[in-house]
């Protein structure tokens, strides 16, 4: 018998330049160190059941990340937080811990949305209302060698300027569609001839949906 | 809340490889409060981040800087050649990981210098740092620059750069030569007179404050220190007493994976084998042994500190280390609990080495490993290598019967007194292993063929050696020797099951250049990283033609230093070293190996050394 705990954490400063693989590998480190009671996987090489909702690129900070372990036994969600945190490296933090229901969908299969913020000092609110009444924005997007067209509009679930120039997106993630927020920032940048800056995105949440398909954080 | 600010900017990491070798803040790195420290230590590895932080000698010696209250001690590596390149470009000044602050606001910048091949890496980390490369042209306004490691029993190619060179294990001396430092700037007194003073501390040597001379046949004639009161030998330092030493217990776990991506459990210090081209077993003499005691809770406190999913024994050959069975047991039995692998070292294989590799390995992808370093049985006997033909075939035997069927030999090319036989020997004893296969295993229990990788390399003569006086090869008889030992394969029956790779000849020749060199060969150095020279110990950015060049430039016959056989009553540059072997011992040794005499190793009988003068570790214990 085993439980699945999801692991919602953040990073921030300079941390974030490490890439997804290299935190895979801090975590299951992390969860070592904080003496954990965590299943392996059957095998000359066992290893932890670790599963990340989605990969985090170098440099992107998150507010709210999440990832899965299956453990055979644990005190309760709160003591594991406290345990994690008590062995992290400056800059990661663990937010919260909470043991999913039996058959639950795993992190990444279960995302369907990602909120994030982007400082995007020459976007006006004129132009952001402009942009959300086109029926349709069309990228180019390469896969491999390939270039494809495609329609990114009905992706974009919100977008908002808010204070410090910052633009808030809601985009539609997972493996039925991604958007990524670079695409959104491209589109504007294309339109509007205006700079915008890829390179420092902060995610701030990712969504799963409920049972009536309404979009929930992960955890 | 996370306040380190980065050294580099947010464009220049996303350009770069490997951003996170710059960023530090690992898991226990070390931050402090630059005003509540008195003494700031920038410590290089000069090579790549996940090569330096492979290595334990640093991570010892940075634990226990940071143990002492007022001294902060961070990290520096080389920048790999894309981000060597923005610096220089940009102007902007090399940083230590810790506080990203330039190296030239350090106290000290020490380097810790493992092969000779790094050498022109010293010189890029102090320009990066704007710091003169020569140590004549240095100030107050510079940081001191020391070395360390095992390159340094011969320190005079490097002497040009570096203020001081410590001589032996870090542990001992380091707080005498801080507090020094504190006084003598608190006193006022110049750089120099500092110097001066440090020298006179034991194991530290001040390489500009002695003059060489050389004598006609370009030998050096001898060495005076320029103030009276600096010893004429300079004495290798050792720690005495391996349980009470420092040990990191809690070492920087990286975000990136290092070379050495485990946790490494230093069992013993030295070896009591004196194979004869070997420095490590000559300078770490005599050996000595952690308690079975200590390790056992040092591999639990390190379990518990990093998180790392591997453990596993280091040392020069831990098949010696008398607990190693106990150990094993212990951290097979713990480590399982835990779901922790063992990596086992390469061990002599018996019985009991294959029980245990049985134990923590996947049988069928796991390989034997053998190093015979020479083919045949009269080589062997003139580099001491105790391991005779039987012994390999008997232990491939058994392992075999294990299910094993993958071989890997290890072997020198070059040695002295070496013969073509010799090296055909190499491809004999690959045959016969693999008959003995054939023979052994019946045919529907093979799992394919075998397996046997030969791998030569070539041999390089060191200082402190039994063949510090011997002849190196040339590149031609390098690679005339590669191709024999690969022909001589190809004419084998069972050529099919044996790979074979040797290794690169020019680095080969130059590390033999620069690990013999006199203080001359400082310029060259200088003269070959001014012309691109960088990275050496990496094939890919070596340049066998800019270091021959650069001897042609200055002068300097690079053949004096590696072709010739040295007369027993030459004069080394190394020889104000004293490592505890006499070099009285070393020459009796050469002796002995142009005879073909062997030697007994340390615990079968001592042959007189000269390291008991040390009084610890096997020297004074019961055999
Ligand atoms: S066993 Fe021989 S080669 Fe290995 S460290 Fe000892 S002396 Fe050197
Ligand atoms: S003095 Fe004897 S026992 Fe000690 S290291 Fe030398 S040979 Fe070995």
């Amino acid at each position: 018998m085993s439980t699945t705990l999801r692991i919602k954490f953040e990073r921030t400063g300079p941390v974030c330049y490490i890439g997804h693989l290299d935190m895979m590998r801090y975590f299951q480190k992390a969860v070592m160190r904080a003496g954990i009671d965590v299943r392996y996987s059957e095998g000359f090489n066992p290893h932890q059941i670790m599963s990340f909702a989605y990969p985090l690129g170098v440099s992107m900070e998150t507010r709210g990340d999440y990832f899965d372990i299956d453990v055979l036994s644990y005190p309760d969600c709160e003591t594991i937080a406290d345990q994690l945190n008590g062995v992290m490296a400056d800059g990661i933090r663990v937010i919260s811990v909470t043991a999913l229901p039996e058959g639950a969908k795993n992190a990444m299969a279960s995302v369907a949305a990602a909120d994030y913020l982007v400082s995007c000092p020459a976007l006006t609110d004129d132009m952001l209302q402009q942009f959300l009444l086109r029926k349709e924005i069309i990228i180019a997007k390469e896969t491999g060698k390939k270039t494809s067209m495609e329609d990114i509009r009905p992706g974009i679930f919100a977008l908002e300027l808010r204070e410090d120039h910052m633009l808030f997106m809601k985009l539609k993630s997972g493996s039925d569609g991604n958007i990524k927020p670079a695409a959104v920032l491209g589109a504007l940048s294309e339109i509007f001839s205006i700079e915008t800056d890829s390179d420092r995105i902060i995610r701030l949440e990712i969504y799963g949906k409920d049972g009536e398909g309404t979009l929930v954080p992960l955890g | 809340m996370n306040t380190r600010s980065l050294a580099l900017s947010h464009d220049i990491l996303m350009k770069i490889e490997k951003p996170a070798r710059y960023i530090g803040g690992e898991l226990n790195s070390t931050m402090k409060e630059k005003a509540r420290v008195k003494l700031r230590f920038a410590m290089c590895f000069p090579d790549v981040y996940e090569i330096g932080m492979s290595h334990l000698g640093m991570q010892i010696l940075y634990g226990m800087f940071n143990e002492m209250e007022d001294v902060w001690c961070e990290r520096v590596f080389s920048p790999w050649v894309d981000l060597d390149q923005i610096l220089r470009r940009e102007q902007i000044p090399l940083f230590a990981l810790e506080s990203q602050e330039p190296v030239s606001r350090f106290d000290f910048l020490g380097f810790t210098l493992q092969y000779e091949m790094c050498y022109t890496n010293v010189l890029q980390v102090l320009e990066l740092s704007g710091i003169p490369l020569s140590a004549k042209e240095r100030t107050w306004k510079d940081p001191i620059v020391i070395g360390g490691g095992p390159c340094i029993y011969n320190p005079e190619p490097i002497a040009d750069f570096f203020d001081l060179i410590y001589v032996g294990e870090g542990e001992t001396r380091y707080r005498e030569l801080f507090d020094l430092y504190l006084a003598c700037r608190e006193e006022g007194v110049s750089r120099e007179e500092f110097l001066h003073r440090a020298g006179r501390i034991g194991g530290i040597y001040a390489p500009n404050l002695y003059h060489v001379t050389y004598a006609q046949d370009g030998t050096v004639q001898g060495m005076t220190p320029e103030y009276e009161d600096l010893p004429k030998t300079i004495r290798k330092e050792t720690v005495t007493d391996l349980d009470a030493a420092y040990y990191p217990l809690k070492p920087i776990v990286p975000f990136i994976r290092a070379t050495q991506d485990r946790i490494v459990l230093e069992v013993q210090r030295g070896c009591i084998r004196g194979c004869r081209f070997c420095q490590a077993g000559q300078i770490y003499k005599p050996i000595r042994e952690r308690s079975v005691e200590t390790l056992k809770r040092y591999a639990g406190e390190l379990m518990k500190n990093t998180g790392y999913e591997e453990i596993s024994l280091s040392s020069l050959s831990t098949s010696d280390y008398t607990g190693l069975q106990e150990l094993l047991e212990y951290l097979i039995a713990e480590c399982s609990a835990r779901k922790i692998n063992v990596s086992l070292p390469s061990l002599r294989i018996d019985a009991f080495s294959l029980d245990v590799m049985n134990k923590v390995q996947d049988v069928r992808k796991s390989s034997l490993t053998f190093a015979p370093e020479a083919g045949s049985q009269r080589m062997r006997d003139i580099i001491n290598k105790g391991l005779t033909k039987e012994d390999i075939l008997h232990g491939a035997k058994m392992a075999f019967e294990g299910g094993w069927n993958k071989v890997k030999l290890y072997f020198m090319l070059g040695l002295p007194q070496e013969e073509d036989a010799d090296i055909t020997a190499i491809a004999d004893l690959c045959n016969d292993i693999a008959a003995l296969y054939y023979e052994t295993v019946p045919k529907e229990n093979r799992q394919g063929r075998i397996q046997i990788t030969a791998s030569t390399s070539f041999f390089i003569p060191k200082p402190f050696t039994a063949f510090q006086w011997a002849p190196m090869n040339g590149m031609e008889e390098f690679v005339r020797k590669a191709m024999l030992t690969k022909n001589s394969i190809m004419e084998k029956l069972n050529k099919k099951s044996i790979s074979y790779h040797w290794h690169e000849a020019g680095t080969s020749v130059m590390e033999g250049i620069l690990a013999r060199g006199d203080r001359r060969v400082g310029k060259v150095i200088l003269d070959a990283y001014r012309h691109g020279c960088i990275y050496d110990a990496w094939t890919e950015q070596y340049h066998h033609d800019r270091w021959m060049e650069a001897f042609e430039r200055q002068g300097l016959d690079w053949e004096f230093y590696i072709l010739r056989e040295r007369a027993a009553d030459e004069v080394f540059p190394w020889d104000f070293i004293d490592c505890g072997v006499t070099k009285r011992y070393l020459l009796r040794e050469w002796e002995r190996a142009k005879k073909g005499e062997t030697t007994s190793n340390c615990r079968e009988q001592c042959s007189g050394c000269g390291a008991a003068s040390y009084q610890c570790g096997i020297c004074i214990s019961a055999r």
